[in-house]
């Protein structure tokens, strides 16, 4: 009886070198081959195309022997279970010996086998708790009958080997897994932060990092609520945790909250935040979700501030009209009808009286139907609606009160928000180079460019004016913003105010 | 002796016509005023026995001052105008102690003594 203690320590030694599964067992082969004094051994592998059968994954030789042939008619080969030394040990799952497979009937590679001098043959199963992985063949250069004890320990070294490949097998899935899942959350542009029972943080992605300004070797095994959320709410969010461990019951989780955050500098900030608890055994962890809803935030105030300031623009129109109507044309009319009635009651007894009431009450009329026209055409003006940019800003530059050049303006017609967009721009512009800019000359250049209207009026007037200074360039704005539209006033202190507008357009 | 006028408006041209008209129809227009305060003093002064009152004046609304001057011993009859219909200001003319209203455009003597008991 010989025992094998250099051949079991050899492979012990090549399992415990490496991680890589594939790797180890080709070391495994080797160890076992070179400790026997083998000339040739094979690792079979159900195929991963087709499960049903074996190929041959792995082989290795002794120096001395051309094995060339025998090798590359196993690679070629698939065997089904119970074909030949490795599907018969297959089916089995127990290992088998062959004294000499040259001689033997199922063995499919006899040929090939006399031709390398390959004689006696064993094989023995790579067992593990999932059941068989593959098997394990080797081959001498005589016929000699079955050592048991030699097989013995090659199926208890097969075992020893099926474990370690599988314990290699999870740990490397799970480790391919884990970098694929850093990778995806080092990539993140929310935040996601682990936090164990107690309230510590677990872990904290860069995304974090970036957002609460702590790194993650700062963050992680300190209580999450001191580090990213403010004082006056962290009693809140202990109860809160204290609660969900006491009684499971969740009154947070899985649901899209809107808080505040706190950065490293003490800033607070607001943050949309989802919680979910992670299903592991042992107390319970939670991962947050957490985004930095700064910019949203902003956003939705400014569309808040500028739908209420359009609203109250349209209120104060209208009030104006009133206002205008009321003072203007309607007191006209009321004098108009006072003139008339008094001069009907003179007509007969003083004609010449009555001929001034009537002189007069066509003079209220004339200024009356003046007025209804000037109100009229600021509400909205005809031209404009009927010709288009051009006629309405040619008569909008010959009624300017400070001299206007219009410097190209384009024929076409374009949507009827977009030309009046256009057109009050132009006319804001006149009114603030003459009222505020006390300017002597302006120039108005209205070109579509690259599917935008781009409206610019310059004047050359003392300049200081402000985009968001007066009622009427704020209204301008909130109007080309809400056509996806730009206003900037560039007016330097040195002089000159240029009004610049761009309308997103297609004519 | 011609029934006294008091006119108080803020619109100077409305005024103008508002006398001819009055004073073509015998009254007699003793002052004129364009606020609410020197119309209170004007009335206090002149005791006129017509306040005509435009609702809309700079200071108070015509409808305050009706209650004011109406509350007055000797109170005069205080019409009140507008260029706004009556129904634009509701139960607040009939509450106001004036004893009607007339519109601007169709003021005249006669549109006066009608509602002057």
């Amino acid at each position: 009886m010989v025992s094998h203690p250099r051949t079991e320590q050899a492979v012990a030694r090549s399992l415990a070198q490496t991680a890589d599964p594939r790797y180890a067992l080709r070391r495994a082969l080797r160890a076992i081959g070179e400790s026997l004094g083998w000339r040739l051994g094979a690792v079979w592998e159900p195929a991963t195309d087709a499960p049903e059968t074996l190929t041959c994954v792995e082989t290795w030789h002794a120096a001395d022997i051309d094995a060339h042939e025998f090798e590359a008619a196993s690679r070629r080969m698939s065997l089904a279970a119970g074909e030949g030394l490795p599907g018969r040990v297959w089916q089995s799952e127990e290992p088998a010996w062959v004294s000499d497979v040259v001689a033997d009937a199922n063995f499919p590679r006899r040929a090939a086998a006399r031709r390398a001098g390959l004689h006696a043959g064993f094989c023995f199963p790579i067992r593990s708790a999932r059941g068989v992985l593959g098997v394990i063949e080797f081959f001498t250069g005589e016929p000699r009958e079955l050592d048991a004890e030699l097989l013995g320990t090659m199926a208890a070294l097969g075992d020893q080997i099926g474990q370690a490949v599988e314990r290699r097998g999870d740990a490397e899935v799970l480790r391919a897994g884990e970098a694929r899942l850093r990778a995806m959350l080092d990539a993140a542009l929310d935040c996601v932060v682990t936090m164990d029972s107690e309230g510590c943080v677990l872990a904290f992605i860069p995304a974090a990092e970036r957002t609460f300004g702590y790194a993650s070797g700062e963050a992680v095994g300190r209580d999450m609520a001191e580090l990213i959320i403010p004082p006056e709410l962290r009693e809140r969010h202990r109860r809160g945790l204290a609660r969900y461990l006491a009684t499971e019951s969740p009154v947070l989780l899985d649901r899209r909250l809107e808080i505040t955050g706190m950065r490293a500098d003490g800033k607070t900030f607001p943050v949309e935040l989802t919680i979910t608890r992670i299903d592991v055994p042992g107390p319970p962890t939670f991962t947050g979700y957490l985004r930095d809803i700064t910019d949203r935030k902003a956003a939705e105030a400014d569309l808040r501030a500028s739908r209420a300031r359009i609203v109250e623009a349209a209120d104060e129109a209208r009030r104006r009209l009133e206002r205008d109507l009321h003072d203007g044309a309607q007191q006209r009319l009321v004098e108009l009808a006072l003139d008339l009635r008094m001069a009907r009651t003179r007509l007969d007894e003083e004609p010449a009286r009555a001929r001034e009431l009537l002189d007069a009450a066509l003079g209220d009329l004339e200024e009356a139907t003046r007025e209804l026209r000037e109100l009229a055409r600021g509400i909205h003006p005809a031209a404009l609606t009927d010709g288009g940019l051009r006629p309405a800003l040619e008569a909008l530059a010959a009624r300017s009160s400070v001299p206007a050049q219009l410097v190209a303006v384009p024929d076409m017609r374009f949507a009827a928000q977009v030309e009046a967009a256009a057109y009050f721009s132009v006319a804001e512009g006149l009114t603030n180079a003459a009222r505020h800019a006390a300017a002597a000359n302006v120039e108005v250049e209205v070109v579509q460019v690259n599917g935008a209207l781009h409206v610019e009026v310059r004047d050359d007037g003392r300049g200081g004016a402000e985009a968001d200074a007066g009622s009427g360039l704020r209204g301008l704005a909130d109007r080309v913003a809400a056509l996806d539209g730009e206003l900037v006033v560039v007016s330097p202190e040195s002089g000159g105010t240029v009004v610049r507008v761009e309308i997103p357009c297609e004519s | 002796m011609a029934v006294a006028v008091v006119i108080v408006d803020d619109n100077a041209r409305f005024r103008v016509r508002a006398r001819m008209c009055l004073e073509a129809d015998g009254y007699a227009v003793v002052a004129e005023a364009a606020d609410a305060r020197s119309g209170l003093e004007a009335a206090r002064r002149h005791r006129p026995d017509i306040v005509l009152l435009d609702i809309e004046l700079p200071d108070m609304s015509g409808l305050e001052l009706a209650e004011l001057l109406t509350r007055e011993p000797g109170a005069p009859a205080v019409v009140l105008t507008s260029t706004h219909d009556a129904a634009d200001f509701g139960e607040r003319v009939s509450r106001s102690g004036a004893c009607g209203f007339v519109p601007k455009g169709a003021l005249s003597g006669d549109a006066i003594s009608a509602l002057v008991p």
